[in-house]
């Protein structure tokens, strides 16, 4: 199993606030690999500086082994990185397909390969093709954002809070998703509140606090720990 | 007999909105900002196809189609080196900048140009008589309607079908997403950009046929029209922008013939007054609430 990204000593600042602040960590090949922590702890900004919408002030970010820490986001889909935004971020005005053509927009062949797969992994995407995504249920329109990252055959899917606001029946049915993902050997970087779920499907865990990484291990190891389970899982 | 020909004046006119509107509705839609200098590449498209047909003697046809690229050329580089900059500046700082470079654009219009009205030949001439010669188009309204309607529907087509114009829309939507699906948001902003500027020389060539005279501030009101054709119709909708277009210039024919010719900029916009009170997003304007 290789390093497919590691994150080294990055610090992120919006404005004068010092948002990360050194945080390392290493997803290797066909892991799934969950930062948790509470609101505010700096989950989402780690990972739009992975993507590059947001730029860190040292370290490096290495993915695949090439140095990414510099390169437009734009470029990095056709790198093999992925991302499922939070919030979805799915383009509500455009139709199912569009939206998945657009997760495929950097694609030169094999796009009717993709779509077919995609289809098989979320049926109701294909019944709901034609229509305006922004009339899919909150469900359905977070399965679509999966859908779309998928599209680029993505060597890592970062997602990012994929069961906020969702009911718990459909909560359960996403960490389904990401178990078969995962079982098909796609390599996963998931930020989640839900720390419960996320350690019981991840491979390793890191818990970011206020923009540091105090804890990291596997799954298992966090699950177990009294300070994860006080301050994490209610308990 | 009379009403239709000021009817049929009237949508010649709304056309030349809707063209310019159409530009408007795309850059706003994408940037979200307000190009007000766009009413003045349509003036420079109007100096620049006047220099090819009587200076270089070119053909119409030819001097629309280099009255295009330096439109484009123009809008592009306007984006570049005005806009771009202030991609992250708060909007207001992008609005005055666009006044900026209109009043840059006449100005550097009244250096070269000078101030009086050049006197412009139209494109086409030559008009059609119906019902024994009461009613008479000119050729120029007949190929505005007809280019209105062309560009209108190519757009539409562009982007509903094509991959850019997907593109356009996803950028549209939501920036950061569009990043992450690989799209290129810079180069895609410059590309309405362009789209936008070229529509603006068919409708400096258009305009300046229909009323053939010419001068630095010839683009500014008709550019201040079309914008509120796009807010009337909803703003960053393009059946909207020629929707908009449309009943704009009929509104203004029809006030100017019945009315009284003065009023009739008062009228144009009491009517946009009106449509934003009792429909905020304007006639096709879309509100779509995010699921959560």
């Amino acid at each position: 199993m290789g390093e497919l990204l590691n994150v080294e000593n990055i610090n992120v600042y919006y404005g004068a606030i010092h948002a990360i602040k050194g945080v390392s960590f290493t997803v290797n090949e066909g892991e799934v690999v969950t930062l948790i922590g509470a609101n505010g702890a700096g989950k989402s900004t780690t990972l739009q500086t992975v993507s590059g919408l947001l730029r860190s002030r040292t370290g490096s970010i290495t993915f695949n082994g090439e140095n990414i820490s510099h390169i437009p986001t734009h470029k990095l889909v056709n790198k093999g990185l992925a991302q499922v935004p939070e919030g979805r971020r799915i383009f509500l005005q455009m139709t199912v397909r569009e939206n998945l053509d657009m997760g495929a927009f950097t694609q030169k062949s094999g796009i009717d390969e993709s779509l077919e797969r995609v289809y098989e992994q979320f049926p109701r995407l294909k019944e709901r093709e034609k229509q305006i995504a922004g009339t899919l249920s909150g469900g359905e329109q977070q399965m679509l954002a999966m859908g779309r990252a998928l599209m680029s055959h993505p060597k890592l899917l970062m997602m990012d809070e994929p069961s906020m606001g969702l009911a718990p029946i459909l909560v359960d049915q996403i960490f389904e998703i990401i178990q078969s993902l995962h079982k098909a050997g796609t390599t996963i970087l998931l930020v989640e509140q839900n720390a419960q779920k996320a350690l019981r499907v991840a491979d390793r865990a890191y818990v970011l606090e206020t923009g540091r990484i105090v804890m990291s291990g596997t799954g298992k190891e966090l699950s177990a720990s009294p300070e994860v389970q006080k301050a994490y899982l209610g308990g | 007999m009379e009403f239709l020909s000021y009817l049929i004046s009237g949508i010649s006119l709304g056309s030349v909105y809707a063209i310019i509107a159409l530009g408007y509705t795309m850059v706003y839609g994408i940037a979200k900002m307000l190009n007000f200098a766009h009413g003045d590449v349509i003036m420079v498209g109007g100096y620049i196809s006047l220099i090819a047909m009587m200076n270089a003697g070119l053909s119409p046809w030819v001097a629309i189609l280099l009255a295009m690229v330096v439109c484009t050329l123009l809008g592009v580089l306007i984006e570049g080196l005005a806009y771009r900059p202030l991609r992250a500046a708060p909007s207001l700082a992008v609005l005055i900048t666009a006044i900026g470079v209109s009043y840059l654009l006449q100005n550097s219009a009244l250096l070269i140009f000078g101030a009086n009205p050049k006197s412009y030949t139209p494109i086409i001439t030559g008009t059609v008589h119906l019902f024994d010669g009461q009613l008479s188009i000119s050729y120029v309204s007949l190929l505005t309607v007809a280019a209105c309607i062309v560009i209108m529907v190519a757009l539409t087509l562009f982007t509903s079908k094509s991959k850019m114009g997907k593109a356009m829309r996803a950028v549209s939507e939501d920036k950061a997403a569009a990043q992450l699906m690989g799209i290129n948001v810079n180069s895609t902003i410059s590309l309405t950009f362009a789209i936008g500027s070229a529509l603006a020389a068919i409708a400096g060539v258009l305009l300046c046929s229909s009323y053939s005279t010419l001068m630095p501030t010839t683009g500014s009101m008709p550019g201040i029209k079309a914008f509120t054709a796009a807010v009337f119709g909803g703003i960053g909708s393009i059946p909207g922008a020629f929707l908009g277009g449309l009943i704009l210039g009929i509104v203004e024919s029809l006030s100017k013939a019945y009315i009284s010719s003065q009023l009739a900029n008062s009228i144009v916009f009491a009517a946009l007054i009106v449509v934003l009170l009792v429909k905020p997003t304007g006639l096709l304007g879309k509100y779509i609430p995010e699921k959560v």
